[in-house]
């Protein structure tokens, strides 16, 4: 993944100035920044603040990134000192601290690299999905809702005779497992167990 | 590439994959993607190097009694910007001293324009009332920007 050559694209046409790269780089990589936040169990008004900070960050790092293809490490770094920053300073502000128990402040380096490798496979399915055709698209939607609808229901909705259902199910599947951007995840990511577990476990 | 993945696993990833998407905030989205609005603004940054809140939280009981509520230091390698909020306005100055244009920018991406008189005092009246950062020009070309202030 060190190397996606779409990640490397888009940092290029959005130091470039182009708009379209930036929003996407947002959009791909917003989840890794908004759960990092999370893991710092902040407020919304303070994931806002962070947010603003490592976007504007990042904007003004775009044309001196020395490897583009590093901006999920960085992004999760810059996130994660940023977090760092608010809650320190709460934490000053309210004297004895109440509320914040100090696991808060230690949200190790494993755990962030681990969401460096879930944001990069996540970022790589979706860009996947979005490469599927829009049978395809639907089809899997509808079978990732929760509760997962009956073949019946599929059949009544999408129009899909009931006994297809199962091999276009496979179909989109593999087409997906087959995309360029799931081929883009580097081999060291193999290791990482797809049930979201521990990475290189 | 991931023969090794099934199709149950590889859907069960597919659905972790948009959760994760679907968890983040519009707003949130909204705000990095507004961020763009500052690429390749021509402005030295300048670096917030004093905060009074840094030094005298316990003191936050007193600030009415205070004129000065908070005191804020940003430097750049051209010039220092010398911030002073009272109750009612912002107040600051230009060191080295010299005249120019400061402009206030809200997040919203509003700008306003106040001049910075010769001995390089300025005054924004009101405050913003949520985070804004200041971009000064002055008349020899300096033209700095500090980071995002919130009062």
């Amino acid at each position: 993944m060190r190397d996606d050559p779409q990640v490397v694209a888009l940092v290029t046409r959005a130091s470039g100035g182009d708009q379209d790269a930036w929003h996407q780089i947002v959009d791909r990589y917003a989840p890794l920044v908004y759960t990092i936040c999370t893991r710092y169990r902040l407020s919304n008004h303070d994931t806002e603040d962070v947010g603003q900070n490592v976007w504007l960050l990042l904007v003004e790092q775009l044309g001196k990134l020395r490897e583009p293809a590093a901006l999920p490490g960085w992004l999760a770094t810059t996130t994660a000192r940023e977090c760092l920053r608010v809650v320190t300073a709460a934490n000053k502000s309210e004297r004895l601290g109440t509320g914040l128990d100090d696991s808060v402040l230690f949200v190790d380096d494993t755990a962030i690299d681990e969401e460096i490798l879930m944001a990069e496979r996540n970022a790589a399915l979706r860009a996947a999905f979005a490469e599927l055709p829009p049978r395809c698209q639907q089809l899997l939607s509808m079978l990732l809702r929760d509760p997962p609808p009956s073949y019946a229901e599929i059949h009544a909705e999408l129009g899909i005779p009931v006994g297809s259902i199962g091999p276009q199910r496979a179909r989109c599947l593999d087409r997906l497992r087959r995309s360029s951007a799931l081929a883009a995840l580097g081999e060291g990511e193999n290791k990482i167990d797809i049930r979201g577990g521990e990475p290189g476990a | 590439m991931r023969d090794d993945w099934d199709d149950e696993r590889l859907l069960v990833a597919l659905g972790e994959a948009m959760k994760a998407r679907e968890a983040v905030p519009s707003w949130f989205i909204e705000t990095g993607k507004n961020a763009f609005a500052w690429h390749n603004i021509d402005a030295e940054l300048a670096q917030l190097t004093y905060d009074s809140n840094e030094d005298r939280l316990e003191a936050a009981a007193m600030r009415s009694e205070t004129a000065t509520i908070r005191a804020l230091t940003f430097t750049s390698a051209h010039l220092s910007l010398e911030l002073e909020v009272t109750e009612s306005s912002l107040l600051g100055q230009i060191i080295p001293p010299r005249a120019g244009a400061l402009e206030i920018h809200t997040r919203a991406g509003e700008i306003s324009t106040t001049e910075v008189d010769e001995i390089g005092c300025f005054a924004v009246d009101p405050i913003p009332d949520s985070p804004f950062r200041l971009r000064c020009r002055t008349a020899d070309g300096t033209d700095v920007l500090t980071g995002w202030i919130t009062i």
